[in-house]
């Protein structure tokens, strides 16, 4: 789970606005829930019920229903479905039943008398190892377009695999049986699918990792961190075990080395988009959250934030881009999860890992208002440069002009240390900023561009048709690929 | 004492050498986010050295600021600008800081040697890596006064003791100086069965009320002027300070302390405190309590408690880590105060106790590492280990399979677990599968545990149940008793048709397998031998 952590009370950049310059919450707005006082509602997981209603999984191991959660704050309801679970890191709804991923199973649960209670507590699998130690986090998904369940393990004490499994991805098929998936997982908390229901987990900062990261866990391959390598021996469907990974390299020196490792499909850049990645939420609500229809919206526990992702597969490879979107959550999130109206559940705790929300713990609720902010739509790489999409008509003499922008491109050392500095530093330069002929896009020439590092954009001085700057005007693109076209 | 206690591992090292700058080594707690020293005290104008020694997995720094400094603070505006902060090696600029480590990483150490400052008073120190400073902090205090002892001298003896002995009426194996004045136990070839006395002189820096805190294990006795002050005689372990006030005059006096060691784990604790200085060990070994607040230290060891789970009219479950119940304990706390311990790997029964259930402090406060023990009276482990149920043997005398030392937290081969159902008053059935074998197991409770009820278990076994399978109810020392048997003389259990063959008490493995636990009545007429 978190592994990376700030305390403190959040200093809004809104000091630093001008008084009528746009804010995040003229745009979303963040409605906290009262939660019941004879419990810490520490969310760590949230799916959604039948009837507009909710299932809160928390780390107490708590199951609590909630209604009227989509409406007025104040007349929300909470009932305890299930109590005693080790840790609730996953929730799936199917055919009347509850599936939980807890420390070590994935469960069945069913309230078969009606009284709002689960009675059935049916295991559907057990078969991965947990030694005791209290960082071997399971986090599970919701059931995929196969009907299979996902689950994410977490390194023993998040360095080591010292029992079956630890650091692996797997797959849980409809009768039970798990299917190691991809190895390389390192400490994870949340895991969910794209729009074409590819399937994403979070990872957090540490050994092997130089940042939080977004992956993409395509069946067969390795996601960076050797730790879980011993565990091939047990899983005949991956193939061979790969070639370990050199130290202190990088990343894209090493996919030359080691043909199963896929980079990180967005570097969650460290101490600027956040410091502890937790959950995924994609925007299937078609048009509802607003203008960013099929974008992923990954939460931070450290710095109780949201952060955006439009992603792209460039020869073969997902990748993309990252922009700041949300922040002011009132404790770390862990769990979320978004409505078929549109609206993101999200909560959390900064128990063991402290958050900028400064609660303990949180339950909160995202609305969309009805406005668009002036916003990076979407940032394709191209062969020589990046193609930007902007939510309103932008400012063609601003946006048309390379001194608008700011850009500088970094990787990270991949590493066996915890964590990595930015490093290997370019400052390309813009050489042509072209607006399109609709007045939302902008086609930037860069005079390089470097396969496998942080493209860094800086939109300060590009204005909209009406004269507002970029309420997010910063952008990570994670360039793992460079497009021949 | 035989027991092992967890804790002793985090027993650290304060030595202090004249000629040599003091060292003090100060461990991080693994996944606790805390040092293990949070208070030390230093002489104005000494040199010392500070060894950060980092066995967690997550890198941590110290700093040490002057006093009056809000160091959470500090620590808090440095990620306002976590880039800056990340480069600086999230070092805050500020002039108030005093001493400092680099970042050290996880399984690295670093030392730093200072000059502390002449000016007296409490000087913190934190760890400033993103959001540990609230959990991670302490106090080095700057004090004229470093009470230590002044020609201090020891005197082995060898023995067998349960209880201190007369030290006078013995003569010593052998006797030395202790040099650097800090009572230890030198173990070098000695690590049971010998005594120690130590004497020597302690100033007193004013009249006054003092205290002198011990803990010991095994026995503890501390006399000032040849007077007890405080003892804590027998064979024990040192989760227990005990204290006593004194009233001293200004200037020397006689210290004399003695102590014994029977077996197993060994240590002493020896501290005093005094109308201006703080809890300070006159040992090297600090007892870990002590060092923290000097609370007397209760059976939870691990620190954590005040969430106890209360059990009303229904179970209550706990699922998390339990001492001695495996990596997959389900706790269960019964109505009537039955409470159970079902372990989801071995598929067995762990452990039965009553009373109080369980306390969630350790897993619910901060991350939650760590096993936590239950809260109750009489906790037994009926299989003695982490064992199986039910197993094919070819003769009932041949050995129960047990799981080996390192494979006792993973899941029984044979074994499939399925879960666990709640009847309409909340009480679960846990299910498995074993040899094809459908098994249920359940408990039911029948009157208060505290006087004289019983819970009654009862295992269901569907389909073709294997030749010469049985369960093991229970093993240790059994003894017949009543209608059934005394495990341990801890625990009565009876089963119909069960057997005792060596340390086990068997039943062969039918459809339907009834027993019945409770504990046995201290008032009663026992009918042992």
């Amino acid at each position: 789970m978190m592994k990376f952590s700030a305390f403190l009370i959040i200093s809004f950049a809104s000091a630093l606005v001008h008084a009528a310059d746009p804010k995040e919450s003229d745009f979303y707005k963040i409605t906290t829930f009262d939660t019941p006082l004879e419990t810490a509602m520490e969310v760590s997981s949230i799916e959604l019920l039948p009837g507009g209603k909710l299932a809160l999984g928390t780390r107490r191991g708590e199951i609590w229903t909630v209604s009227g959660a989509n409406a007025e704050a104040a007349k929300v309801q909470y009932q305890l479905y299930a109590a005693g679970q080790h840790e609730v890191m996953g929730l799936a709804w199917k055919d009347g039943s509850l599936f939980t991923t807890n420390r070590y199973e994935v469960a069945r649960l069913k309230d078969e008398d009606g009284d709002g209670r689960a009675d059935l507590f049916d295991t559907l699998t057990d078969k991965w190892g947990v030694s005791g130690d209290y960082h071997e986090y399971s986090f599970g998904s919701r059931f995929d377009k196969n009907g299979d369940l996902w689950i994410v393990l977490c390194l023993t004490g998040s360095f080591n695999s010292d029992i079956d499994f630890r650091g692996w991805a797997m797959r849980v098929k409809p009768d039970g049986t798990l299917v190691p998936t991809c190895s390389g997982i390192r400490s994870p908390a949340g895991i969910d699918f794209d729009a074409d229901g590819e399937v994403y987990y979070s990872d957090n900062q540490g050994p092997w990792h130089g940042s939080s990261t977004l992956q993409h866990l395509k069946p067969g391959s390795f996601q960076g961190h050797p730790g879980g390598f011993v565990w091939y021996d047990k899983a005949p469907n991956m193939g061979p075990r790969p070639v370990e990974p050199k130290d202190k390299s990088r990343m894209v020196k090493e996919r030359e080395r080691v043909k199963e490792l896929l980079p990180p499909a967005v570097y969650m850049v460290h101490g600027k988009i956040g410091n502890s990645t937790s959950f995924i939420v994609c925007d299937t609500s078609k048009g509802k959250f607003g203008p960013f229809q099929k974008q992923l919206f990954v939460a931070d526990q450290c710095f109780s934030n949201i952060s955006r992702v439009f992603l792209e597969e460039v020869n073969g490879i997902k990748q993309g881009v990252v922009f700041p979107f949300l922040q002011g959550f009132k404790s770390g999130l862990i769990g979320g999860r978004m409505n078929e109206n549109g609206q993101i559940f999200a909560g959390g705790s900064d128990r063991g890992w402290g958050a900028k929300g400064g609660k303990p713990h949180s339950f909160e609720r995202v609305d969309w208002t009805g406005k668009v902010p002036f916003e990076v739509h979407e940032m394709r790489a191209r062969p020589d440069g990046f193609e930007l999409t902007f939510t309103e008509p932008v400012d063609p003499v601003s946006a048309g002009n390379p001194a608008s922008y700011k850009t500088r491109a970094f990787t990270y050392i991949y590493q066996a240390d915890y964590g990595s500095p930015e490093v290997d530093d370019v400052i390309p330069q813009i050489t042509k900023a072209v607006v399109g002929a609709d007045n939302k896009s902008v086609r930037l020439t860069f005079d390089k561009l470097t396969k496998g590092h942080v493209h860094e954009l800086h939109l300060d001085g590009v204005k909209s048709a009406s004269g507002l700057p970029v309420l997010h005007a910063s952008a990570y693109y994670t360039l793992n690929e460079i497009p021949a076209k | 004492m035989r027991r092992s206690f967890p804790f002793l591992a985090l027993l650290l090292t304060v030595s202090v050498s004249t000629a040599e700058p003091q060292v003090i080594t100060i461990k991080t707690l693994r996944a606790q986010m805390r040092y293990d020293v949070a208070d030390f005290t230093v002489k104005p104008g000494d040199e010392v050295k500070i060894v950060l020694d980092n066995v967690d997995d997550m890198p941590h720094n110290l700093l040490i600021y002057q006093p009056g400094t809000d160091v959470l603070d500090l620590a808090a505006k440095l990620m306002d600008k976590p880039e800056e902060a990340f480069k600086s090696g999230y070092v805050p600029n500020d002039p108030r800081l005093v001493a400092r480590s680099k970042l050290v990483q996880p399984k690295a150490k670093d030392e730093f040697t200072f000059k502390v400052p002449e000016k007296p008073g409490v000087y913190p120190f934190v760890c400033t890596f993103p959001g540990h400073a609230a959990l991670m902090n302490g106090r080095m205090r700057v004090s004229l006064v470093t009470p230590v002892l002044t020609g201090l001298k020891f005197a082995l003896y060898e023995g067998k003791w349960e209880k201190l002995p007369d030290f006078n009426g013995l003569s010593p194996h052998r006797q030395g100086d202790v040099s650097d004045g800090l009572i230890q136990i030198k173990l070098d070839d000695y690590k049971n069965h010998f005594g120690i006395v130590y004497t020597g002189k302690l100033k007193a820096p004013k009249d006054g009320d003092y205290t002198f805190s011990i803990a010991g294990d095994d026995g503890v006795r501390l006399l000032i002027d040849g007077k007890t002050v405080v003892e804590h005689d027998g064979v024990h372990a040192v989760t227990e300070i005990k204290s006593a006030p004194a009233k001293l005059k200004a200037g020397e006096h006689d210290v004399r302390v003695e102590y014994f060691q029977a077996e197993g784990e060994l240590g002493i604790y020896v501290a005093w405190k005094g109308p201006d200085f703080p809890n300070t060990a006159l040992t090297k070994w600090l007892h870990p309590e002590a060092s923290l607040n000097g609370k007397v230290a209760g059976k939870q060891n691990a620190g954590k408690t005040g969430i106890p789970l209360l059990v009303g009219t229904e179970p209550v479950i706990y699922r998390n880590f339990i001492v001695n119940a495996g990596a997959r304990p389900i706790g269960v706390g019964y109505p009537g105060g039955f409470n159970l311990a079902w372990d989801a790997a071995q598929m067995n029964l762990a452990l039965l106790w009553r009373g109080g259930f369980i306390d969630a402090a350790l897993h619910w406060i901060d991350r939650g590492g760590g096993d936590q023990p239950t809260m109750g009276l009489d906790e037994k482990r009926p299989s003695g280990d982490a064992s199986v149920p039910l197993a094919v043997l070819e003769s009932p005398d041949a050995a129960w399979p047990v799981a080996e030392k390192k494979k006792a937290k993973a899941l029984a081969e044979g074994y499939d677990w399925k879960g666990y159902r709640l009847d309409a008053r909340r009480f679960p059935t846990f299910a498995y599968v074993w040899k094809g074998v459908k098994v249920s197991d359940r408990f039911d409770t029948i009157g208060a545990a505290e006087s004289g009820g019983k819970l009654l278990r009862t295992l269901v076994l569907e389909g073709a149940i294997p030749a010469n399978a049985y369960m093991r109810v229970a093993a240790g020392n059994l003894q017949p008793d009543r209608d059934g048997f005394l495990v341990d003389s801890a625990l009565h259990v009876s089963v119909s048709g069960a057997k005792i063959f060596g340390n086990n008490l068997l039943v062969p493995a039918g459809a339907e397998i009834k027993i019945n636990y409770s504990w046995p009545d201290p008032n009663a007429t026992t009918t042992q031998k």
